[in-house]
């Protein structure tokens, strides 16, 4: 479904990927876990094209690009079939809950008001935020912000959903609301990549578990492959610091 | 000549500083903001020449740009082959203009750059076009944090226009003026004081619109409190 081959991308002289290859199958729940700086993040929006890489393709069903003549048809192609749940949340502060939903589907999707009310209010009420569909985000606490985020990704009906860091931002008391929803959505058949410092978490609702690290997938396999018997040292240090820590 | 039959001949110039005021405000937003998508978009070359006229706008002192568009937009005119038709009030308006734009500029592009950078991912990724995002996500956010800005940036303009009397327009200043030499300068006292109530009247409107729109921003909206209240007993251990 989802395929990524030789992505390099750099920050100005600091190499961020070196050469990743990734392969995601429809209904795949793939966790990337690894140490911080290791281009988690910068993986994820090369999906979505927020992030440009220097070289490298991606093959997203039907849709092929080469990451050195991107063109803007492929690109929102790729966009309109993917969402991304952010780690600083990002929801428009401009409008309130019920809007944040709507509007993709009213502006992108031409979907008739009510119709994209419909599905807001459906979606809103999934993630539990009915009480708050006319609240501004400066109004919410930031489980209340990262579930709307949600909302607003399941809203779209995205063939792929991309969670970067969903919890990372939030009060510890607030993790737990949001793994919740997190779970429910990923036990729905949905295609997810779930960029995760939660190791348990990744364990257990994920069927793959990509390990990346200086920039490329260092290891690939199921949770029991990597969580059990770790293929390398290094991977095996990196558990070892993350689950003594949690 | 008492006070009460001075202000209706002041007033009577109130239309033309008015119109040299809505003139500058309207084309000065306008300049603006093609200076700013301008600069923000950084397009080659262009970019640095608009640059040099923000920098100029918002260097050179306004009565100094009111002198050089008095004198210079004849010699363009004529330049480009048409009779020499510039007005002192049309100088004004052009001075006036270029001065308000790219002032205003410098309210418009840190607005822009304020609204977090996270808002334009989500919309990208949302698949929103270039036009959508500004219009329904970044365009809203950036007005209001330009807001308070372009408040004062209004009232700065309406002080300025108070300068155009120096190239011969006849405002409400130059009507002063006027009055006064013809009285033997025997009411000058009465005659500021009145212009500073027409002055800050003026400023007055000008606040209150942008006030109102500010206050209607849907940013605007009250926080929710994060505050964790302080125990008694926390209180008593102090």
């Amino acid at each position: 479904m989802l395929e990524l081959k030789d992505v390099k991308l750099s920050y100005g002289s600091t190499q961020v990927l070196n050469g990743v290859n990734l392969s995601v199958k429809r209904g795949d729940v793939v966790s990337i876990i690894g140490p911080s700086g290791t281009g988690k993040t910068t993986l994820l929006k090369c999906i979505n094209y927020l992030a440009k890489p220097s070289s490298g393709t991606i093959a997203f069903d039907q849709i092929r690009m080469d990451y050195q003549r991107a063109d803007k048809t492929a690109v929102q192609a790729i966009r309109l079939r993917t969402a991304m749940v952010f780690q600083q949340f990002n929801v428009f502060k401009n409008m309130t809950v019920l809007q944040n939903v709507m509007d993709p589907l009213v502006v992108v999707q031409r979907k008739s008001t009510d119709e994209a009310q419909e599905i807001a209010l459906r979606e809103l009420e999934r993630v539990g935020l009915t009480p708050k569909r006319d609240s501004y985000p400066s109004q919410l606490s930031g489980g209340q912000l990262q579930r709307t985020g949600i909302a607003r990704a399941l809203a779209v009906r995205p063939d792929v959903i991309l969670f970067d860091e969903p919890t990372s931002s939030l009060d510890p008391e607030l993790v737990g609301e949001v793994l919740k929803v997190i779970k429910d959505v990923t036990s729905s058949g949905i295609t997810s990549l779930l960029v995760t410092h939660e190791m348990q978490f990744a364990k257990n609702i994920s069927n793959r578990i990509v390990f990346m690290d200086r920039g490329v997938v260092a290891a690939d396999g199921s949770p029991a492959d990597i969580f059990d018997a770790p293929s390398s040292p290094r991977l095996a240090q990196f558990l070892q610091s993350e689950l003594a820590f949690q | 000549m008492d006070v009460s039959a001075m202000i209706p001949e002041l007033l009577s110039a109130l239309p033309l500083t008015l119109a040299i005021t809505f003139t500058a405000l309207i084309s000065g937003f306008c300049l603006a903001l093609i200076a700013t998508t301008l600069r923000v978009r950084r397009v080659p070359l262009i970019s640095h020449l608009v640059d040099l006229y923000v920098s100029y706008a918002r260097s050179v002192p306004v009565v100094l740009q009111l002198f050089v568009a008095f004198y210079g937009l004849p010699l363009l005119v004529i330049l480009f082959g048409a009779k020499d038709f510039i007005s002192a009030t049309m100088a004004a308006m052009v001075g006036l203009s270029l001065y308000h734009g790219g002032y205003l500029s410098e309210v418009m592009r840190p607005a822009y750059l304020a609204v977090d950078r996270g808002q334009h991912d989500a919309a990208d990724s949302l698949g929103y076009t270039f036009r959508q995002k500004i219009s329904r996500v970044v365009g809203p956010q950036a007005v209001h944090f330009a807001l308070p800005g372009y408040g004062n940036s209004i009232i700065y303009l309406i002080h300025n226009v108070a300068l155009v009397m120096y190239i011969g327009a006849a405002d409400v200043m130059a009507t002063a003026h006027l009055i006064m030499e013809r009285d033997y300068n025997q009411f000058q006292f009465e005659t500021y004081l009145v212009l500073a109530v027409i002055y800050s009247l003026m400023c007055l409107v000008a606040w209150l619109i942008v006030r109102f729109f500010e206050l209607r921003s849907p940013m605007q909206a009250p926080e929710a409190t994060t505050t964790t209240p302080i125990k008694n007993e926390l209180l008593a251990s102090v």
